[in-house]
């Protein structure tokens, strides 16, 4: 249902309640009023008749020489009957309008009695041996009562019906600013992401005006950031394709012009480590998708942080970095050392980590991973010979496709990903550079819980 | 004809230096704007392939800075970045075509070609002096109607000689279009291609400029 025909339903219902409630009151107190006027005009017009007939000369009332009743003819629906008393039982009617009702057994004062079907309204006065009655047809005053009731409900009717007819009106008018803000938005292309245009608002609608500028701002940034990210994830993707592409051009040229050997084999050995690039970006863009996504993998939150830290190394060997010989493992205590997050997460923490800190430091020098344990968290640091990283780019280093300005593959992702699953673990990264030279990646992690450690797997 | 080739990434760049050489072309490969810079100083180049992508300036930049020098050099921009937009600005700040990554090889060199013709100031592939007529791209030459074989530095010579027809061209600069910036040639290699040259399709089809190198034979009765 629409606003407009809820609000109008709304007040046409109040209105008319309320009106119909003052309009019964006023037609009830007004039936009574009249009701009391009328029977006071019965009750005077048999006065006036008492009053006449007493001037009278006396024999006029000897009921002897009277005769029969005589009829007077009258207004319909008014009545009037003269009587005299006969001791206490018997009356004699004397004269009677014509038509009129049969009124000798009604009781004195006031009285409603059926006569010829028809009600009557009856008021007896006894005056000495006179007993007179006067007499309203009931349905002469029902008629009265509904003309009245029809000339004072008429315009109510009408005024109710205009009202109603304004009130709708109105109503398109009060929310016509809702139709505009409508339009505005309806009427905008999917990826327009500018604000919207001023809009005349009253007051109480501007807050809703307000916020959808701010939520079409916020979407505006969102759709940045997105398109940002699909360009550059495409640019990673672009970069080793190209790479896999030319080289493999190069080999089928070289075997066409009939230099088979040496060039042939470099290009492909080449196209194949194109394709480790793209496959390693790959895996990177779509942990990352994951991650975003909130996917957790369904694995207990407990890894065993030495054995990953071997495994991260393992793989780090077999896509030709030479992690078997740089990497130089410290662990400080005995205990197995539990961080509470899935095996495979803290595999691809550890990875990323030493892949920056085997690509960024000369091959001759060392790269020290020291795993420890204070107190309910463990600490975990990455530490190489490099150059580091200057003070201003530490910050930026976590966002996405950053990296280091040199002649160099990878995704750019690395320590985006470490910081994103640090932090979904309630954990901390911290990059510093070390006083001696190189840079020292510090990761720390809250340890796997007592419960944790006793379920299976 | 000498490449410059400005790309950050080595994988790529060696893929094109590779493929280039093996259509004839010397590549010299740098891998910043910086470098770069010293290479166009220091050597004469007939192409540049600029990757936009670059570690110490934005290849955009390099290009505006380029142009705003007066270096009408030929430039072929490579980009991964494929928004109509990258590639609209590209055209408009001084490149003289686009590629995008990833590319094909065969239509790399057919652009670099397409470049040379015009930077030359021909439309057509087809380069005829007298009664000789040469197919660079293809690799193949005629001399009155019948094929003659040249080797590759010998087509590319003749092809910087016509890529250059009224200009007296001296042995730094056809060294560089030939050789780029390799190191170990022979002091005479250059007279020696000419020799074979002048052999193989006519002795003034190059005249030697005395003291100054050598240009294309004037006389063109056959154009």
């Amino acid at each position: 249902m629409t606003l407009r025909l809820r609000l109008l339903l709304a007040i046409g219902i109040s209105l008319t309640l309320l009106w119909s409630l003052v309009a019964g009151w006023l037609f009830m107190d007004m039936r009574r009023e009249l009701q009391a006027v009328l029977d006071n005009r019965l009750q005077a017009s048999a006065r006036m008749v008492a009053g006449l007939i007493e001037q009278m000369p006396v024999d006029v009332l000897d009921v002897d020489t009277s005769q029969a009743q005589i009829d007077i003819a009258t207004l319909d629906g008014l009545a009037c009957e003269v009587s005299i008393m006969r001791g206490q039982i018997t009356s004699k009617t004397l004269v009677r309008t014509q038509g009129g009702p049969d009124m000798s057994d009604t009781q004195p004062g006031f009285g409603t009695y059926r006569r010829n079907g028809n009600l009557w309204r009856v008021y007896v006065l006894e005056q000495g041996d006179l007993r007179i009655a006067t007499a309203d047809r009931m349905n002469v005053r029902d008629t009265l009562l509904q003309g009245l009731a029809l000339s004072f409900g008429l315009p109510f009717a009408i005024a109710l019906v205009g009202s109603l007819l304004l009130s709708w009106r109105a109503i398109g008018k009060g929310l016509q600013p809702f139709d505009r803000i409508r339009a505005l938005l309806a009427g905008r292309d999917p990826g327009d992401l500018s604000p919207l245009p001023t809009v005349s608002a009253p007051p109480d609608l501007q807050p809703l005006v307000d916020t959808i500028h701010d939520l079409l701002q916020r979407v505006a940034g969102a759709i940045l950031r997105e398109r940002q990210f699909t360009d550059d994830a495409a640019h990673e993707l672009r970069t080793p394709l190209t790479a896999i592409k030319t080289h493999l051009q190069v080999a089928r040229l070289a075997i066409a012009q009939g230099r088979e050997g040496g060039l042939v084999q470099d290009s492909l050995a080449s196209a194949e480590q194109g394709a480790v690039y793209l496959q390693e970006t790959l895996d990177q863009l779509l942990l990352l998708a994951r991650l975003d996504s909130q996917q957790e993998p369904t694995e207990p939150q407990l890894a065993d942080v030495t054995a990953a830290a071997r495994q991260a190394g393992a793989e780090l060997t077999a896509i030709g970095l030479d992690a078997d010989t740089r990497i130089r493992l410290v662990q400080r205590t005995n205990a197995p050392l539990s961080a509470a997050i899935p095996h495979s997460l803290m595999v691809a923490t550890l990875r990323n980590l030493l892949d920056n800190a085997l690509r960024y430091s000369p091959s001759s020098t060392p790269v020290d991973i020291d795993l420890s344990q204070d107190g309910a968290h463990i600490r975990i640091a990455v530490q190489d010979q490099g150059p580091g990283i200057a003070d201003d780019q530490i910050a930026k280093v976590t966002e996405r496709f950053w990296r280091a300005q040199r002649d160099d593959f990878g995704s750019g992702l690395g320590l985006s990903i470490v910081r994103l699953i640090v932090d979904r673990h309630q954990g901390t990264l911290a990059l510093s550079n070390r006083s001696g030279g190189g840079l020292t990646a510090e990761v720390v992690l809250p340890c796997a819980g007592p419960a944790q450690l006793n379920s299976p797997g | 004809m000498h490449v410059l080739l400005i790309e950050d990434n080595a994988l790529v760049a060696s893929g094109i230096c590779a493929g280039l050489q093996l259509h004839g072309y010397s590549v010299t490969r740098v891998h910043t704007a910086g470098s770069a810079d010293s290479v166009l100083r220091s050597t004469h180049v007939d192409l540049a392939i600029l990757d936009l992508g670059l570690p110490d300036e934005d290849g955009l930049s390099l290009l505006r800075r380029w142009r705003a020098s007066g270096q009408d050099l030929p430039i072929l921009v490579l980009t991964a970045r494929d928004a109509v937009a990258h590639r609209i600005q590209g055209l408009q700040d001084g490149a003289d075509d686009y590629l995008t990554k990833p590319f094909d090889l065969d239509e790399l060199c057919a652009r670099l070609q397409a470049l040379l013709r015009r930077a030359g100031g021909r439309a057509v592939r087809e380069l005829v002096w007298r009664n000789v007529r040469i197919l660079p791209d293809q690799g193949q030459a005629w001399c009155a109607g019948i094929p003659v074989s040249l080797s590759r530095r010998e087509l590319a010579l003749l092809q910087v000689f016509c890529q250059y027809p009224r200009q007296i061209l001296s042995n730094a600069q056809l060294e560089d279009s030939l050789y780029g910036l390799e190191m170990n040639i022979e002091s005479n290699a250059l007279s020696v291609h000419i020799h074979h040259l002048r052999r193989k399709l006519g002795q003034d089809i190059i005249e030697t400029v005395r003291g100054q190198g050598y240009r294309l034979g004037t006389a063109e009765p056959g154009e």
